[in-house]
Protein backbone atom coordinates (compact mmCIF):
# COMPACT_ATOMS: atom_id res chain seq x y z
CA UNK A 1 0.00 0.00 0.00
CA UNK A 2 1.31 3.44 -0.86
CA UNK A 3 -0.07 6.94 -0.89
CA UNK A 4 1.51 9.98 -2.43
CA UNK A 5 0.94 13.68 -1.99
CA UNK A 6 -2.29 13.46 0.04
CA UNK A 7 -2.63 16.18 2.65
CA UNK A 8 -5.15 14.53 4.97
CA UNK A 9 -5.29 17.58 7.25
CA UNK A 10 -6.66 19.74 4.45
CA UNK A 11 -8.58 17.17 2.46
CA UNK A 12 -11.95 18.46 1.22
CA UNK A 13 -15.04 16.24 1.21
CA UNK A 14 -15.05 16.17 -2.59
CA UNK A 15 -11.40 15.06 -2.72
CA UNK A 16 -12.03 12.48 0.00
CA UNK A 17 -14.97 11.02 -1.94
CA UNK A 18 -12.92 10.99 -5.14
CA UNK A 19 -10.07 9.21 -3.37
CA UNK A 20 -12.47 6.61 -2.00
CA UNK A 21 -13.83 6.06 -5.53
CA UNK A 22 -10.31 5.67 -6.92
CA UNK A 23 -9.52 3.13 -4.21
CA UNK A 24 -12.59 1.08 -5.14
CA UNK A 25 -11.81 1.42 -8.87
CA UNK A 26 -8.28 0.14 -8.36
CA UNK A 27 -9.46 -2.85 -6.32
CA UNK A 28 -12.15 -3.60 -8.88
CA UNK A 29 -9.63 -3.49 -11.71
CA UNK A 30 -7.18 -5.80 -9.85
CA UNK A 31 -9.89 -8.36 -9.06
CA UNK A 32 -10.98 -8.22 -12.68
CA UNK A 33 -7.41 -8.93 -13.72
CA UNK A 34 -7.20 -11.82 -11.22
CA UNK A 35 -10.53 -13.28 -12.38
CA UNK A 36 -9.29 -13.21 -15.99
CA UNK A 37 -6.00 -14.86 -14.97
CA UNK A 38 -7.89 -17.61 -13.16
CA UNK A 39 -10.24 -18.19 -16.09
CA UNK A 40 -7.29 -18.35 -18.46
CA UNK A 41 -5.66 -20.94 -16.20
CA UNK A 42 -8.71 -23.13 -15.74
CA UNK A 43 -9.28 -22.28 -12.09
CA UNK A 44 -13.03 -21.56 -12.12
CA UNK A 45 -13.65 -21.52 -8.34
CA UNK A 46 -11.07 -18.80 -7.69
CA UNK A 47 -12.25 -16.96 -10.83
CA UNK A 48 -15.82 -17.03 -9.53
CA UNK A 49 -14.79 -15.61 -6.17
CA UNK A 50 -12.66 -12.86 -7.73
CA UNK A 51 -15.63 -11.96 -9.97
CA UNK A 52 -17.77 -11.72 -6.83
CA UNK A 53 -15.18 -9.28 -5.44
CA UNK A 54 -15.31 -7.26 -8.69
CA UNK A 55 -19.08 -6.90 -8.20
CA UNK A 56 -18.67 -5.91 -4.54
CA UNK A 57 -16.09 -3.25 -5.29
CA UNK A 58 -18.11 -1.99 -8.26
CA UNK A 59 -21.25 -1.70 -6.15
CA UNK A 60 -19.43 0.25 -3.46
CA UNK A 61 -17.80 2.44 -6.09
CA UNK A 62 -21.20 3.22 -7.66
CA UNK A 63 -22.67 4.22 -4.28
CA UNK A 64 -19.77 6.57 -3.61
CA UNK A 65 -20.02 8.05 -7.10
CA UNK A 66 -23.75 8.72 -6.65
CA UNK A 67 -23.02 10.60 -3.44
CA UNK A 68 -20.21 12.56 -5.03
CA UNK A 69 -22.42 13.53 -7.98
CA UNK A 70 -25.27 14.56 -5.72
CA UNK A 71 -23.01 16.79 -3.61
CA UNK A 72 -20.58 18.14 -6.17
CA UNK A 73 -22.07 17.46 -9.60
CA UNK A 74 -19.46 17.13 -12.30
CA UNK A 75 -16.90 19.48 -10.74
CA UNK A 76 -13.57 18.22 -12.14
CA UNK A 77 -11.69 15.76 -9.98
CA UNK A 78 -8.63 17.21 -8.24
CA UNK A 79 -7.06 14.01 -6.95
CA UNK A 80 -5.26 11.58 -9.25
CA UNK A 81 -5.12 7.80 -9.48
CA UNK A 82 -1.35 8.05 -9.00
CA UNK A 83 -1.90 9.27 -5.42
CA UNK A 84 -2.96 5.85 -4.21
CA UNK A 85 -1.61 2.40 -4.80
CA UNK A 86 -2.80 -0.97 -3.56
CA UNK A 87 -4.88 0.51 -0.72
CA UNK A 88 -7.62 -2.08 -1.14
CA UNK A 89 -6.28 -3.96 -4.15
CA UNK A 90 -4.29 -7.12 -3.43
CA UNK A 91 -0.62 -7.18 -4.48
CA UNK A 92 -0.05 -8.26 -8.07
CA UNK A 93 1.50 -11.55 -6.98
CA UNK A 94 -1.41 -12.61 -4.73
CA UNK A 95 -2.87 -14.49 -7.70
CA UNK A 96 -1.33 -17.94 -8.10
CA UNK A 97 -1.72 -20.74 -10.58
CA UNK A 98 -4.41 -23.20 -9.47
CA UNK A 99 -5.12 -21.34 -6.26
CA UNK A 100 -8.11 -22.70 -4.37
CA UNK A 101 -11.18 -20.61 -3.62
CA UNK A 102 -9.99 -20.61 0.00
CA UNK A 103 -6.64 -19.09 -1.00
CA UNK A 104 -8.41 -16.52 -3.17
CA UNK A 105 -10.60 -15.55 -0.21
CA UNK A 106 -7.59 -15.33 2.10
CA UNK A 107 -5.95 -12.90 -0.35
CA UNK A 108 -9.11 -10.76 -0.47
CA UNK A 109 -9.46 -10.83 3.30
CA UNK A 110 -5.89 -9.60 3.76
CA UNK A 111 -6.65 -6.76 1.36
CA UNK A 112 -9.76 -5.70 3.28
CA UNK A 113 -7.67 -5.68 6.47
CA UNK A 114 -5.11 -3.52 4.66
CA UNK A 115 -7.82 -1.06 3.54
CA UNK A 116 -9.18 -0.86 7.07
CA UNK A 117 -5.68 -0.04 8.34
CA UNK A 118 -5.40 2.72 5.73
CA UNK A 119 -8.59 4.52 6.84
CA UNK A 120 -7.72 4.03 10.49
CA UNK A 121 -4.21 5.43 10.13
CA UNK A 122 -5.48 8.46 8.15
CA UNK A 123 -8.18 9.40 10.70
CA UNK A 124 -6.00 11.18 13.31
CA UNK A 125 -4.70 13.66 10.69
CA UNK A 126 -8.13 14.65 9.35
CA UNK A 127 -9.52 17.99 10.55
CA UNK A 128 -12.67 18.48 8.48
CA UNK A 129 -15.59 16.92 10.40
CA UNK A 130 -17.38 15.77 7.20
CA UNK A 131 -14.25 14.09 5.87
CA UNK A 132 -13.74 12.50 9.28
CA UNK A 133 -17.26 11.14 9.25
CA UNK A 134 -16.73 9.75 5.76
CA UNK A 135 -13.46 8.04 6.68
CA UNK A 136 -15.08 6.63 9.85
CA UNK A 137 -17.85 5.23 7.69
CA UNK A 138 -15.39 3.77 5.16
CA UNK A 139 -13.34 2.23 7.96
CA UNK A 140 -16.45 0.49 9.30
CA UNK A 141 -17.41 -0.63 5.80
CA UNK A 142 -14.05 -2.34 5.44
CA UNK A 143 -14.92 -4.39 8.52
CA UNK A 144 -18.24 -5.26 6.90
CA UNK A 145 -16.36 -6.33 3.75
CA UNK A 146 -14.15 -8.56 5.87
CA UNK A 147 -17.28 -10.14 7.31
CA UNK A 148 -18.64 -10.72 3.81
CA UNK A 149 -15.49 -12.58 2.81
CA UNK A 150 -15.55 -14.54 6.06
CA UNK A 151 -19.11 -15.54 5.28
CA UNK A 152 -17.98 -16.89 1.91
CA UNK A 153 -15.13 -18.72 3.62
CA UNK A 154 -17.58 -20.31 6.03
CA UNK A 155 -19.67 -21.58 3.11
CA UNK A 156 -16.71 -23.59 1.83
CA UNK A 157 -16.45 -27.18 2.84
CA UNK A 158 -13.33 -28.63 4.41
CA UNK A 159 -10.14 -27.93 2.48
CA UNK A 160 -9.38 -30.80 0.11
CA UNK A 161 -5.73 -30.58 1.09
CA UNK A 162 -4.60 -30.21 -2.52
CA UNK A 163 -1.55 -28.02 -2.90
CA UNK A 164 -2.16 -25.87 -6.00
CA UNK A 165 1.53 -25.14 -6.47
CA UNK A 166 2.09 -28.84 -7.26
CA UNK A 167 0.05 -28.27 -10.43
CA UNK A 168 1.67 -25.02 -11.43
CA UNK A 169 1.06 -24.10 -15.00
CA UNK A 170 4.20 -23.69 -16.97
CA UNK A 171 4.72 -21.22 -19.76
CA UNK A 172 4.64 -22.41 -23.34
CA UNK A 173 7.99 -22.95 -25.03
CA UNK A 174 8.86 -20.95 -28.14
CA UNK B 1 1.73 12.96 -35.84
CA UNK B 2 -1.48 13.62 -34.02
CA UNK B 3 -2.83 13.62 -30.50
CA UNK B 4 -6.17 15.26 -30.78
CA UNK B 5 -8.36 13.08 -28.58
CA UNK B 6 -7.70 11.87 -25.08
CA UNK B 7 -6.81 8.24 -24.56
CA UNK B 8 -7.37 6.09 -21.52
CA UNK B 9 -5.28 3.19 -20.30
CA UNK B 10 -7.91 0.72 -21.55
CA UNK B 11 -7.48 1.99 -25.11
CA UNK B 12 -4.04 0.36 -25.20
CA UNK B 13 -5.25 -3.02 -23.93
CA UNK B 14 -5.72 -5.64 -26.63
CA UNK B 15 -8.28 -8.45 -26.63
CA UNK B 16 -5.56 -11.06 -26.37
CA UNK B 17 -5.56 -12.70 -22.92
CA UNK B 18 -2.11 -12.94 -21.32
CA UNK B 19 -0.90 -16.48 -20.83
CA UNK B 20 1.60 -15.50 -18.12
CA UNK B 21 1.41 -17.52 -14.90
CA UNK B 22 -1.12 -15.91 -12.56
CA UNK B 23 0.65 -13.39 -10.34
CA UNK B 24 3.59 -12.88 -12.75
CA UNK B 25 5.17 -9.43 -12.36
CA UNK B 26 4.73 -8.85 -16.08
CA UNK B 27 1.00 -8.24 -15.43
CA UNK B 28 1.99 -5.11 -13.53
CA UNK B 29 4.38 -3.97 -16.26
CA UNK B 30 1.73 -4.10 -18.94
CA UNK B 31 -0.56 -2.04 -16.68
CA UNK B 32 2.26 0.49 -16.17
CA UNK B 33 2.71 0.70 -19.95
CA UNK B 34 -1.04 1.24 -20.55
CA UNK B 35 -1.03 4.10 -18.04
CA UNK B 36 2.13 5.68 -19.46
CA UNK B 37 0.82 5.50 -23.03
CA UNK B 38 -2.47 7.08 -21.96
CA UNK B 39 -0.52 9.93 -20.36
CA UNK B 40 1.48 10.39 -23.58
CA UNK B 41 -1.74 10.31 -25.60
CA UNK B 42 -0.43 9.02 -28.95
CA UNK B 43 -2.99 6.86 -30.77
CA UNK B 44 -2.12 3.14 -30.80
CA UNK B 45 -1.52 3.10 -34.57
CA UNK B 46 1.34 5.57 -34.11
CA UNK B 47 3.16 3.22 -31.73
CA UNK B 48 5.43 0.32 -32.66
CA UNK B 49 6.29 -2.15 -29.92
CA UNK B 50 9.06 -4.66 -30.53
CA UNK B 51 10.21 -7.51 -28.30
CA UNK B 52 12.52 -10.52 -28.42
CA UNK B 53 11.57 -13.94 -27.06
CA UNK B 54 10.71 -14.80 -23.48
CA UNK B 55 7.66 -14.66 -21.23
CA UNK B 56 8.15 -10.90 -20.94
CA UNK B 57 8.54 -10.57 -24.70
CA UNK B 58 4.90 -11.49 -25.18
CA UNK B 59 4.02 -8.00 -23.98
CA UNK B 60 3.47 -6.21 -27.33
CA UNK B 61 0.60 -8.59 -28.11
CA UNK B 62 -1.27 -7.42 -25.04
CA UNK B 63 -1.29 -3.84 -26.30
CA UNK B 64 -3.15 -2.28 -29.21
CA UNK B 65 0.09 -0.85 -30.64
CA UNK B 66 1.65 -2.41 -33.73
CA UNK B 67 3.68 -5.25 -32.26
CA UNK B 68 6.52 -7.50 -33.30
CA UNK B 69 7.37 -10.46 -31.02
CA UNK B 70 10.61 -11.01 -32.91
CA UNK B 71 13.74 -13.11 -32.42
CA UNK B 72 15.50 -13.85 -29.13
CA UNK B 73 17.81 -10.94 -28.29
CA UNK B 74 17.05 -8.93 -31.40
CA UNK B 75 14.41 -6.45 -30.32
CA UNK B 76 16.80 -3.50 -30.38
CA UNK B 77 18.15 -3.71 -33.95
CA UNK B 78 14.61 -4.24 -35.21
CA UNK B 79 13.33 -1.30 -33.18
CA UNK B 80 16.16 0.81 -34.54
CA UNK B 81 15.25 -0.14 -38.10
CA UNK B 82 11.64 0.82 -37.51
CA UNK B 83 12.61 4.16 -35.99
CA UNK B 84 14.92 5.00 -38.90
CA UNK B 85 12.35 3.98 -41.49
CA UNK B 86 9.58 5.95 -39.83
CA UNK B 87 10.92 8.43 -37.25
CA UNK B 88 7.41 9.73 -36.54
CA UNK B 89 6.49 6.50 -34.78
CA UNK B 90 6.80 6.17 -31.03
CA UNK B 91 9.00 3.08 -30.75
CA UNK B 92 9.14 0.87 -27.67
CA UNK B 93 11.30 -2.21 -27.20
CA UNK B 94 10.94 -4.69 -24.37
CA UNK B 95 12.09 -8.08 -23.19
CA UNK B 96 13.63 -10.08 -20.41
CA UNK B 97 16.97 -9.97 -18.64
CA UNK B 98 18.14 -12.93 -20.72
CA UNK B 99 16.91 -11.42 -23.96
CA UNK B 100 18.50 -8.05 -23.21
CA UNK B 101 21.72 -8.85 -21.37
CA UNK B 102 22.66 -12.32 -22.56
CA UNK B 103 21.98 -13.06 -26.22
CA UNK B 104 21.06 -9.43 -26.98
CA UNK B 105 23.64 -7.75 -24.74
CA UNK B 106 25.83 -6.63 -27.63
CA UNK B 107 23.15 -4.46 -29.18
CA UNK B 108 22.56 -2.17 -26.23
CA UNK B 109 25.89 -0.37 -26.47
CA UNK B 110 25.29 0.56 -30.11
CA UNK B 111 21.81 1.96 -29.59
CA UNK B 112 23.16 3.98 -26.71
CA UNK B 113 26.14 5.41 -28.59
CA UNK B 114 23.88 6.29 -31.53
CA UNK B 115 21.24 7.68 -29.19
CA UNK B 116 18.37 6.15 -31.13
CA UNK B 117 15.12 7.64 -29.85
CA UNK B 118 13.46 4.54 -28.46
CA UNK B 119 12.43 3.40 -24.98
CA UNK B 120 13.79 0.05 -23.89
CA UNK B 121 12.03 -1.74 -21.03
CA UNK B 122 13.67 -4.77 -19.47
CA UNK B 123 11.52 -7.00 -17.29
CA UNK B 124 14.24 -8.23 -15.02
CA UNK B 125 13.29 -11.39 -13.11
CA UNK B 126 16.83 -12.76 -12.72
CA UNK B 127 15.87 -15.98 -14.50
CA UNK B 128 15.01 -17.48 -17.88
CA UNK B 129 11.29 -17.81 -17.27
CA UNK B 130 10.00 -19.08 -20.59
CA UNK B 131 12.49 -21.94 -20.86
CA UNK B 132 11.67 -23.02 -17.29
CA UNK B 133 14.11 -21.56 -14.87
CA UNK B 134 17.71 -21.49 -16.07
CA UNK B 135 20.39 -19.14 -14.81
CA UNK B 136 20.16 -15.68 -16.42
CA UNK B 137 22.83 -12.97 -16.66
CA UNK B 138 21.25 -11.10 -13.75
CA UNK B 139 20.88 -14.16 -11.46
CA UNK B 140 22.82 -13.60 -8.27
CA UNK B 141 25.98 -15.55 -7.48
CA UNK B 142 25.21 -18.79 -5.67
CA UNK B 143 21.74 -19.12 -7.21
CA UNK B 144 20.62 -22.71 -7.56
CA UNK B 145 18.73 -23.40 -10.78
CA UNK B 146 18.35 -26.34 -13.16
CA UNK B 147 21.52 -25.17 -14.93
CA UNK B 148 23.43 -24.40 -11.72
CA UNK B 149 22.66 -27.33 -9.46
CA UNK B 150 25.39 -26.46 -6.96
CA UNK B 151 24.94 -22.71 -7.15
CA UNK B 152 26.04 -20.20 -9.77
CA UNK B 153 29.74 -19.34 -9.81
CA UNK B 154 29.20 -16.12 -11.78
CA UNK B 155 28.80 -12.52 -10.73
CA UNK B 156 25.59 -11.04 -12.18
CA UNK B 157 25.48 -8.34 -14.81
CA UNK B 158 24.39 -5.02 -13.30
CA UNK B 159 21.95 -3.67 -15.94
CA UNK B 160 21.91 -0.17 -14.49
CA UNK B 161 25.69 0.26 -14.41
CA UNK B 162 25.93 -1.41 -17.82
CA UNK B 163 23.81 1.21 -19.57
CA UNK B 164 25.16 4.12 -17.51
CA UNK B 165 28.72 3.15 -18.39
CA UNK B 166 27.88 3.17 -22.11
CA UNK B 167 26.44 6.68 -21.73
CA UNK B 168 22.67 6.15 -21.81
CA UNK B 169 20.90 9.50 -21.48
CA UNK B 170 17.98 8.20 -19.45
CA UNK B 171 18.15 5.39 -16.91
CA UNK B 172 15.43 4.45 -14.44
CA UNK B 173 14.20 1.54 -12.36
CA UNK B 174 10.70 0.53 -11.30
CA UNK B 175 8.85 -2.37 -9.70
CA UNK B 176 5.29 -3.59 -9.10
CA UNK B 177 5.54 -2.30 -5.53
CA UNK B 178 4.73 1.15 -6.95
CA UNK B 179 2.61 1.06 -10.10
CA UNK B 180 2.12 4.82 -10.27
CA UNK B 181 5.88 5.30 -10.01
CA UNK B 182 6.39 2.67 -12.73
CA UNK B 183 3.95 4.42 -15.08
CA UNK B 184 5.60 7.77 -14.35
CA UNK B 185 9.13 6.59 -15.20
CA UNK B 186 7.95 4.84 -18.38
CA UNK B 187 6.20 8.05 -19.40
CA UNK B 188 9.35 10.07 -18.67
CA UNK B 189 11.46 7.58 -20.59
CA UNK B 190 9.18 7.91 -23.63
CA UNK B 191 9.34 11.69 -23.42
CA UNK B 192 13.14 11.66 -23.24
CA UNK B 193 14.57 12.58 -26.65
CA UNK B 194 16.93 9.66 -27.18
CA UNK B 195 17.65 6.14 -25.96
CA UNK B 196 15.91 5.60 -22.63
CA UNK B 197 16.30 2.52 -20.48
CA UNK B 198 13.91 1.32 -17.77
CA UNK B 199 14.81 -1.74 -15.70
CA UNK B 200 11.70 -3.18 -14.09
CA UNK B 201 12.00 -5.76 -11.36
CA UNK B 202 9.24 -8.08 -12.46
CA UNK B 203 9.02 -11.12 -10.18
CA UNK B 204 8.73 -14.58 -11.68
CA UNK B 205 6.31 -16.29 -9.31
CA UNK B 206 7.06 -19.73 -10.77
CA UNK B 207 10.86 -19.88 -10.86
CA UNK B 208 11.82 -16.81 -8.83
CA UNK B 209 13.05 -16.89 -5.26
CA UNK B 210 11.03 -15.73 -2.27
CA UNK B 211 13.18 -12.63 -1.72
CA UNK B 212 12.48 -11.50 -5.29
CA UNK B 213 8.72 -11.53 -4.85
CA UNK B 214 6.76 -8.37 -4.07
CA UNK B 215 7.05 -8.73 -0.30
CA UNK B 216 10.81 -9.13 -0.60
CA UNK B 217 11.07 -6.18 -2.98
CA UNK B 218 9.07 -3.95 -0.65
CA UNK B 219 11.56 -4.66 2.13
CA UNK B 220 14.50 -3.29 0.12
CA UNK B 221 12.75 -0.56 -1.91
CA UNK B 222 13.79 3.05 -1.58
CA UNK B 223 12.68 5.92 -3.79
CA UNK B 224 15.49 7.96 -5.32
CA UNK B 225 13.46 11.13 -4.75
CA UNK B 226 13.28 10.41 -1.02
CA UNK B 227 17.09 10.02 -1.01
CA UNK B 228 17.41 13.52 -2.49
CA UNK B 229 19.18 12.12 -5.57
CA UNK B 230 19.82 14.63 -8.35
CA UNK B 231 19.08 12.79 -11.64
CA UNK B 232 21.35 15.19 -13.56
CA UNK B 233 24.36 13.83 -11.64
CA UNK B 234 25.67 10.87 -13.62
CA UNK B 235 28.39 9.92 -11.14
CA UNK B 236 25.94 9.93 -8.24
CA UNK B 237 23.68 7.74 -10.40
CA UNK B 238 26.53 5.28 -10.96
CA UNK B 239 27.27 5.24 -7.27
CA UNK B 240 23.65 4.36 -6.45
CA UNK B 241 23.46 1.86 -9.29
CA UNK B 242 26.22 -0.18 -7.64
CA UNK B 243 23.64 -1.33 -5.09
CA UNK B 244 21.68 -3.26 -7.72
CA UNK B 245 20.74 -6.60 -6.19
CA UNK B 246 20.97 -5.45 -2.56
CA UNK B 247 18.72 -2.40 -2.63
CA UNK B 248 15.80 -1.57 -4.85
CA UNK B 249 16.22 2.07 -5.81
CA UNK B 250 13.10 3.24 -7.61
CA UNK B 251 12.86 6.24 -9.92
CA UNK B 252 15.17 8.07 -12.30
CA UNK B 253 18.87 7.41 -11.82
CA UNK B 254 20.01 9.61 -14.66
CA UNK B 255 18.49 12.06 -17.11
CA UNK B 256 21.01 13.85 -19.30
CA UNK B 257 20.17 17.56 -18.93
CA UNK B 258 21.64 18.20 -22.38
CA UNK B 259 20.55 15.29 -24.56
CA UNK B 260 22.69 14.66 -27.63
CA UNK B 261 20.99 14.79 -31.04
CA UNK B 262 19.24 11.54 -31.84
CA UNK B 263 20.52 9.19 -34.53
CA UNK B 264 17.17 9.28 -36.29
CA UNK B 265 17.32 13.09 -36.50
CA UNK B 266 20.91 12.98 -37.79
CA UNK B 267 20.02 10.40 -40.43
CA UNK B 268 17.10 12.56 -41.57
CA UNK B 269 19.39 15.58 -41.77
CA UNK B 270 21.95 13.66 -43.80
CA UNK B 271 19.23 12.35 -46.11
CA UNK B 272 17.96 15.87 -46.69
CA UNK B 273 21.46 17.08 -47.46
CA UNK B 274 22.32 14.28 -49.88
CA UNK B 275 18.94 14.10 -51.54
CA UNK B 276 19.60 17.41 -53.30
CA UNK B 277 22.22 15.76 -55.51
CA UNK B 278 20.68 12.29 -55.50
CA UNK B 279 19.43 10.57 -58.63
CA UNK B 280 15.65 10.56 -58.92
CA UNK B 281 14.25 7.26 -57.66
CA UNK B 282 13.09 6.17 -61.09
CA UNK B 283 16.68 6.43 -62.43
CA UNK B 284 18.33 4.59 -59.57
CA UNK B 285 19.07 1.50 -61.64
CA UNK B 286 21.22 3.61 -63.95
CA UNK B 287 23.89 3.44 -61.27
CA UNK B 288 24.27 -0.28 -61.91
CA UNK B 289 23.68 -0.48 -65.63
CA UNK B 290 26.52 0.19 -67.98
CA UNK B 291 25.27 2.35 -70.74
C1 LIG C 1 18.29 -17.93 -30.68
C2 LIG C 1 17.56 -18.53 -29.53
N1 LIG C 1 18.26 -19.03 -28.50
C3 LIG C 1 17.62 -19.53 -27.42
C4 LIG C 1 16.25 -19.54 -27.38
C5 LIG C 1 15.55 -20.15 -26.19
N2 LIG C 1 15.05 -19.12 -25.30
C6 LIG C 1 13.78 -18.65 -25.43
S1 LIG C 1 13.41 -17.51 -24.29
C7 LIG C 1 14.93 -17.65 -23.56
C8 LIG C 1 15.32 -16.87 -22.33
C9 LIG C 1 14.18 -16.18 -21.68
O1 LIG C 1 14.63 -15.43 -20.59
P1 LIG C 1 14.37 -13.88 -20.48
O2 LIG C 1 14.81 -13.18 -21.69
O3 LIG C 1 14.96 -13.41 -19.20
O4 LIG C 1 12.78 -13.76 -20.47
P2 LIG C 1 11.71 -14.24 -19.39
O5 LIG C 1 11.11 -15.49 -19.97
O6 LIG C 1 12.41 -14.47 -18.11
O7 LIG C 1 10.73 -13.12 -19.33
C10 LIG C 1 15.71 -18.58 -24.23
C11 LIG C 1 17.09 -18.94 -23.86
C12 LIG C 1 15.53 -18.99 -28.48
N3 LIG C 1 14.21 -18.91 -28.49
N4 LIG C 1 16.22 -18.50 -29.52
S1 LIG D 1 7.47 -18.48 -15.83
FE1 LIG D 1 7.86 -16.70 -14.55
S2 LIG D 1 8.24 -15.02 -15.99
FE2 LIG D 1 7.21 -16.68 -17.13
S3 LIG D 1 5.01 -16.18 -17.04
FE3 LIG D 1 5.49 -17.58 -15.35
S4 LIG D 1 5.88 -16.22 -13.62
FE4 LIG D 1 6.07 -14.97 -15.45
MG1 LIG E 1 14.05 -13.32 -17.33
Amino acid sequence: MAIQGIDFANLSLMDALDLAILIEDEAQERYQDFAAQMEQHHTPEAAKFFTYMVENEAKHGRELLARRTQLFGDTPRQVKAAMIFDVEAPDFDEARAFMSAREAMAAALASEVKAHAFFESALPSIKDPDVRALFEELRIEEIEHQELVQLELAKLGKDNGVDGSAYEDEPAAQ
Amino acid sequence: MSATCEFQAKDYKSDLKPIWCPGCGDFSVVQGIYRALAAIGRPPHEIAFVSGIGCSSRIPGYTTAYGFNSVHGRSLPIAQGIKLANPDLLVLAAGGDGDGFSIGGGHIAHLIRRNVDITYIVMDNQIYGLTKGQLSPTSQKGRVTCTSRFGSLEEPVNPLLYVLAYGAGFVAQASPTDLAGMAAVIEEAIRYPGFAFVNIQSPCVTYGEEAQQIRGLKAISESLVSLGHNPADRLAAMDLAQHYGEKMHLGVFYRNPEPAPTYDALVRERQALLSKDALPKENILDLFIKK
